[in-house]
């Protein structure tokens, strides 16, 4: 048996797992042989025992059989593999616990392997690789040998021992003879496999933690109904009883309880009690209080129940911290701070301002029991706004609620308790929301608790752990450099590789685990940054969008240089980002900073400040105001050729450097030009962003002083261009102007000239640059005919026409006394050629040219003499000069002066020598007339004031009259001279005529009084007739009659008058 | 830092210099263009020559031609940590503004020795520690830059004064 038993041994130990006996034998370590020996005898007694019930033979027979089969069964080998790998763990670490752990083991192990041939052995088969197939061929050739003998020996048992010792003895001398490289491989083969067994540790690293996961051997989990926010409070009862019953006959049989409250827990009103039966906790619970096992009791699935255990730390509140209260309805959203949190932490006092409005809307008649209604009141009406307690108030109408002392800033009011003018109440957490409370600055403010000193000291560590709290969740985003500043890697800096949720995956860049990439909760991150960064504001903040290099930096607090502003601001880290490099321009809108913009017609603002809804403008008057993008009624844009003159009359432009003189003396570079407010930004000042306000007239240019620099962009060709400086450009002529008008020749009667409707007549409907719609006489009906084929007629006269010539057309006044009665005749022909003179008061000249060839040169002066009173004499000489006593001038004075009656009469008279003086007299005359008064109105006033008096007038009108301005009377006018006065005057006056256009007023206001009595006094019937159709209604009228009463006298002859007039009349007609 | 580097740069010319000076106009357009300008990264303070101007392009539709020419120029960089002299150019309770050469560059009431105080009621106000130590309008100061910003045609320093041997 014994040899049998040791062939076993052998036989086991070779294809057996090293681990087990093989490799003792080449370990040098002393102990470990005794051990393996001592090992050895136990197993192979075991294994004896064993035995016996097989047949040793049979089973050396088998076993090889056995080894066989398991070579080509590999599929069993796999799958028994896993657990014999878990055996061998357990093995390793018995190993390395104490020896007598190994023995009992191993024991166990060779029973196992003994009674349970196939798997185990083959486990061991296969985990022998190939690298240990050598070894094993050497044993098993060294064996070999001995095997068939022991084989042989087996039925005779007497030497055993003998044999297995000098066996033993053997393989050590085999062994040391072994060359080094075998034993090296020996070993390695050995370390090898303990590698393996160590991986397989790892593995089971994670399998123990599987196999504790509960399963349905172990109690169930049933949730039990419970009063809601008493969960604790049963649980506690639970344990007392179990405490309670301990040892007694009725112990409790439920193996554990605890609950999932919390205010924010999905799973309050339930607590979860574990036991075997759902019977036990129905004894365990029956008569506790806030606990009902009898409604319906859930059992929690297996799988679910580990997520029970889950802890997720809940946030906790500490005095100072910020939640808002969900409790009364008054208060519903309101702000309040925390004051003090009771142990369990589940009460808190806090504070918050009250709502109240001291009685002022009871109900005088309500019933006394006041309160019940005033329950309900605050959720009727509106709620009062916030606002600290005041006892004067609550004196006035609620003195019987009111207690308290003054002196301690304590009272109580209603049943609540106010200090310091807050509400101070004892809540349940429930009632209140403590996520996500994001307070805003102005909530917070309230809280902001004057000090003694009156400074409000805010206390921002509370504010910023309130916020923390509640954006926790701070976005990061790869790429921000972020710091740990809580827990065990806490002072570990990195950059953000990726974010999931709330991990943040980040590579270290600084200390011990430079290099390694690290998984961290962002709960315990904050942002990094550097003094000298480039950062926007994000977030919450007041501030948000601004953005600023980073000044300074203290805890999380990090305070930075706006770029915009030019102010310091401080928010916290995790509201910040880095910058881009170009930070944009604040932009609201279509607004940006330093926009100019209309806020009403007659103020414009710059925009100094842009925040997230709202505008800051500085406006003309130097007056900053906030404004919604709304209020603006539109963007002015830059006019970049917009130039002004400055003080000393040098032009100012845009982005000229200009200081002001006297003020403030500030200087700035000029952003906007708007009519006489310049809006200059000066680098120097912080306030309205260095924007200020002046006008044109109080600033001096700096720069750009004569010097102006040409937009880079186009250089400046001419100074360069060779070819430009050999040849100067001649100033260039002045283009043609362009009439802007409506196109006079609507509305104008035209024939057609060419085309299949030549020689039809029509009205001009419609124009374009080319063709005009002509609506015929003949048929009802509306040609489109090329504008140059139209030929232009009076509407009246049916005289062709000049549709240029503004007075015809205008069927100005002028014009229509043409068709007077005795000028009808003469007038139209020149008319036509005459028209355009008066006609544009502006274009005249040509007309003049045309119509008076023979005032040729002077025409030019003229016309503007026509205009204007100073030229007059100008415009007038030519007309005299001519003594074109022709209905010419007659006409074209008349019609320019609408008292023109007279100019002509002056022809007439002015035939006469003295106006052959005309230039003389002009010059002299006139002249002094006018430059007494240098402009027409000037000369006209003295010219006026003597008119004006009747007394004048009539002697002056008499004068002539009586001189008979006639020829002679010229003379005399020059002689006028010795009238010098009047004359002159006259003179004037008729310039006046000039008047006309602008003077009207005046004329009207002194002449009517002459006027009227002009007329009929001086047989103005007859000047009056012609006057009425001639004059336009008003001026002319007036200065005719005016006129008249000068003129005529003298001159009165003219047309119509002429017969009326007598001596003057004839006379003139010549 | 001042650096010379090599640049390119695209420069066109009106039809009306083509001619026989073309090269010396395009010399003086480039320098016209470009000396004294700010890149957003650093500024070019002088160029030294030109080399390389090549063929003039037609540019289609203007006309211009178009030359690239490669230049070599003085730049100045200014680098974070870089110590610069500065001229103070504004002072007030947050700090003073002043001016490397085309730098603008702020320096924080932070980035100032605590000593030195700001007092506005000196004329003009100031920074001082009413000792040795002034800086109002006008001094000459050395600082340190801690941070630069670009922008597209400029570029903002911050500097700092709290270390010895600035100020």
């Amino acid at each position: 048996m014994a040899t049998s038993n040791l062939l076993d041994a052998h036989f086991d130990d070779s294809e057996e797992d090293d681990d087990n006996f093989n490799p003792q034998p080449a370990d040098l370590s002393d102990a470990e042989d005794a051990a393996a020996d001592d090992d050895q005898d136990a197993g192979d007694q075991i294994r004896n025992e064993a035995a016996q019930q097989q047949s040793g033979d049979e089973g050396s027979d088998e076993e090889e059989a056995a080894n066989n089969e398991d070579d080509e069964g590999e599929g069993e080998d796999t799958a028994a593999r896993d657990d014999d790998e878990e055996e061998d763990e357990e093995e390793e670490e018995d190993d390395e616990e104490e020896i007598t752990g190994h023995r009992r083991k191993r024991r166990r192990e060779r029973r196992n392997q003994f009674l349970d041939v196939e798997a185990e052995v083959d486990e061991d088969e296969d985990e022998n690789d190939d690298d240990e197939d050598e070894l094993n061929e050497i044993k098993d050739n060294f064996i070999a040998d001995t095997h068939p003998d022991d084989l042989a020996d087996l039925p005779a048992g007497g030497e055993t021992d003998d044999r297995r010792h000098r066996e033993l003895d053997r393989r050590r001398e085999m062994e040391a003879s072994l060359d080094a490289e075998k034993q090296a491989e020996i070993l390695r083969q050995r370390y090898a496999n303990k590698n393996r067994s160590g991986r397989a540790i790892g593995d089971s690293a994670v399998v123990p933690k599987r196999l504790l996961l509960p399963s349905v051997d172990d109690p169930s989990i049933w949730a039990v109904r419970c009063k809601e926010g008493k969960e604790r409070e049963a649980v506690f009862s639970i344990m007392k009883r179990i405490e309670e019953r301990l040892g007694t006959k009725n112990e409790l049989a439920i193996t554990s309880a605890f609950e999932r409250g919390g205010t924010q827990s999905t799973m309050k009103g339930f607590i979860y009690v574990e036991a075997q039966r759902q019977a036990d906790i129905m004894t365990a619970l029956d008569g506790l209080m806030n606990v009902y096992p009898r409604t319906k009791m859930m059992l929690v699935e297996i799988k679910e129940m580990p997520d029970l255990l889950r802890v997720t730390k809940s946030p906790s509140l500490e005095p100072g911290a910020y939640v808002r209260l969900r409790r009364p309805p008054k208060y519903a959203g309101d702000l309040a701070q925390v004051i003090d949190v009771t142990d369990t932490g589940l009460e808190l006092r806090v504070r918050f301002v009250p709502r109240l409005d001291y009685g002022l809307h009871d109900d005088s008649n309500a019933p006394v029991d006041a309160f019940g209604a005033k329950r309900k009141r605050p959720t009727a009406g509106p709620r009062p706004p916030q606002r600290l307690f005041s006892e004067v108030e609550a004196k006035k109408r609620h003195a019987k609620y009111l207690q308290g002392r003054p002196d301690t800033k304590t009272w109580t009011y209603l049943g609540d308790e106010y200090i310091n003018g807050y509400c101070e109440k004892e809540v349940k957490i429930q009632t209140l929301i403590t996520k996500d409370v994001n307070p805003t600055l102005e909530e917070v403010t309230r809280f902001a608790s004057g000090a003694e000193d009156g400074t409000e000291n805010l206390d921002l560590n509370a504010l910023a752990a309130s916020l923390k709290a509640s954006t926790a969740n701070a976005s990061y985003l790869p790429g921000d450099v972020i710091e740990v500043y809580e827990g065990e890697q806490k002072g570990v800096v990195g950059k953000a590789v990726s974010v999931q949720g709330d991990i943040v995956t980040m590579a270290v860049s600084e200390g011990d685990l430079k290099g390694q990439t690290i998984e961290v909760p962002t709960k315990g991150l904050r942002k990094r940054f550097r003094e000298g960064d480039h950062v926007k504001v994000i977030g919450g903040s007041r501030f948000r969008d601004e953005v600023g290099m980073v000044v300074k930096i203290s805890e999380d607090r990090v305070t930075l240089l706006s770029d915009q502003g030019n102010t310091e601001i401080t928010v916290f880290s995790k509201d910040l980002r880095e910058a881009s490099d170009s930070g944009g321009g604040g932009s609201l809108g279509k607004y940006e900073l330093y926009d100019l913009v209309q806020l009403d017609p007659s103020t414009v603002a710059c925009v100094i400040k842009v925040d997230r809804e709202s505008l800051v403008v500085l406006d003309q008057n130097s007056q900053t105001r906030t404004v919604m993008p709304s209020q603006i009624s539109n963007k002015l844009d830059r006019r970049r050729h917009a130039v002004a003159t400055d003080r000393n009359g040098s032009e100012i432009r845009l982005d000229d450097v200009v200081k002001e003189h006297g003020g403030e003396g500030r200087s700035g570079k000029i952003l906007h030009i708007h009519r006489a407010f310049l809006f200059c930004r000066s680098d120097t000042s912080t306030e309205n962003s260095g924007v200020f306000v002046t006008r044109t007239a109080s600033v001096a240019t700096v720069s750009a002083k004569g010097g102006r620099i040409a937009p880079s962009n186009v250089p400046d060709l001419n100074s360069m261009n060779p070819a430009m400086k050999r040849n100067p450009p001649a100033p260039g002529d002045m283009a043609p102007p362009k009439t802007f008008a409506r196109d006079r020749s609507i509305g104008q009667t035209v024939t057609i000239r060419r085309g299949p409707y030549k020689g039809l007549l029509g009205i001009v409907k419609e124009t374009t640059d080319t063709n005009a719609r002509v609506e015929l006489h003949t048929k009802n009906k509306t040609v489109n005919v090329p504008k140059d084929a139209l030929g232009f007629k009076d509407k009246i006269s049916g005289q062709s026409i000049d549709p240029n010539s503004r007075g015809g057309f205008g069927g100005r006044g002028g014009f229509g006394p043409r068709g007077r009665g005795g000028f009808g005749g003469p007038t139209p022909g020149e008319g036509g050629g005459r028209t355009p003179m008066p006609a544009g008061g502006v274009e005249r000249t040509p007309a003049w040219g045309t119509s008076r060839t023979p005032a040729g040169g002077a025409n030019g002066g003229r016309t503007p003499a026509w205009k204007q009173g100073g030229d007059a004499s100008g415009g007038r000489t030519p007309g005299w000069a001519d003594g074109s006593r022709t209905v010419n001038p007659y006409d074209g004075s008349r019609t320019a002066y609408g008292a023109g009656n007279r100019t002509p009469a002056w022809s007439s008279g002015a035939k006469t020598p003295a106006y052959g003086l005309s230039d003389g007299f002009a010059a002299g005359s006139k002249t002094p007339g006018y430059s007494g008064g240098g402009d027409a109105w000037g000369s006209k006033t003295p010219a006026y004031q003597p008119q004006q008096n009747q007394s004048n007038d009539s002697s002056w009108q008499n004068q002539p009259a009586s001189n008979n301005w006639g020829s002679n009377a010229y003379d005399a006018p020059t002689p006028g001279a010795a009238m010098s006065a009047p004359t002159p005057a006259a003179m004037n006056a008729p310039t006046p005529g000039v008047y006309s256009a602008p003077t009207p007023a005046p004329y009207s206001a002194p002449t009517p009084a002459a006027a009227p009595t002009p007329a009929p006094g001086w047989g103005g019937g007859g000047w009056g007739a012609p006057t009425p159709q001639a004059m336009d209604a008003p001026t002319p009228g007036a200065q005719q009659g005016y006129y008249a009463a000068p003129t005529p006298g003298a001159y009165g002859m003219p047309e119509t008058p002429a017969p009326n007039w007598q001596d003057d009349g004839p006379r003139y007609v010549d | 830092m001042f650096f010379l580097y090599n640049l390119e740069r695209q420069v066109t010319l009106h039809p009306s210099y083509f001619g026989r000076n073309m090269h010396e106009l395009v010399t003086g357009k480039l320098l016209k263009d470009v000396e004294g300008t700010c890149t957003g990264q650093y500024y070019i303070i002088t160029i030294m020559d030109t080399f390389n101007i090549s063929e003039g392009r037609i540019l289609p539709g203007s006309g211009l031609a178009e030359f690239t020419v490669g230049y070599r120029a003085v730049v100045w960089r200014p680098f974070k940590g870089e110590t610069v002299d500065a001229i103070v150019t504004s002072v007030n309770h947050v700090g003073f503004f002043a001016d490397a050469g085309p730098l603008p560059l702020f320096v924080s009431a932070h980035l100032i020795p605590p000593d030195i105080k700001f007092d506005p009621n000196a004329t003009p106000p100031q920074f001082t520690n009413n000792e040795d130590s002034v800086i109002e309008v006008g001094t000459h100061v050395r600082v340190k830059l801690i941070g630069t910003r670009a922008e597209v045609g400029a570029m903002y320093a911050i500097a700092s004064i709290k270390e010895d041997y600035l100020g």
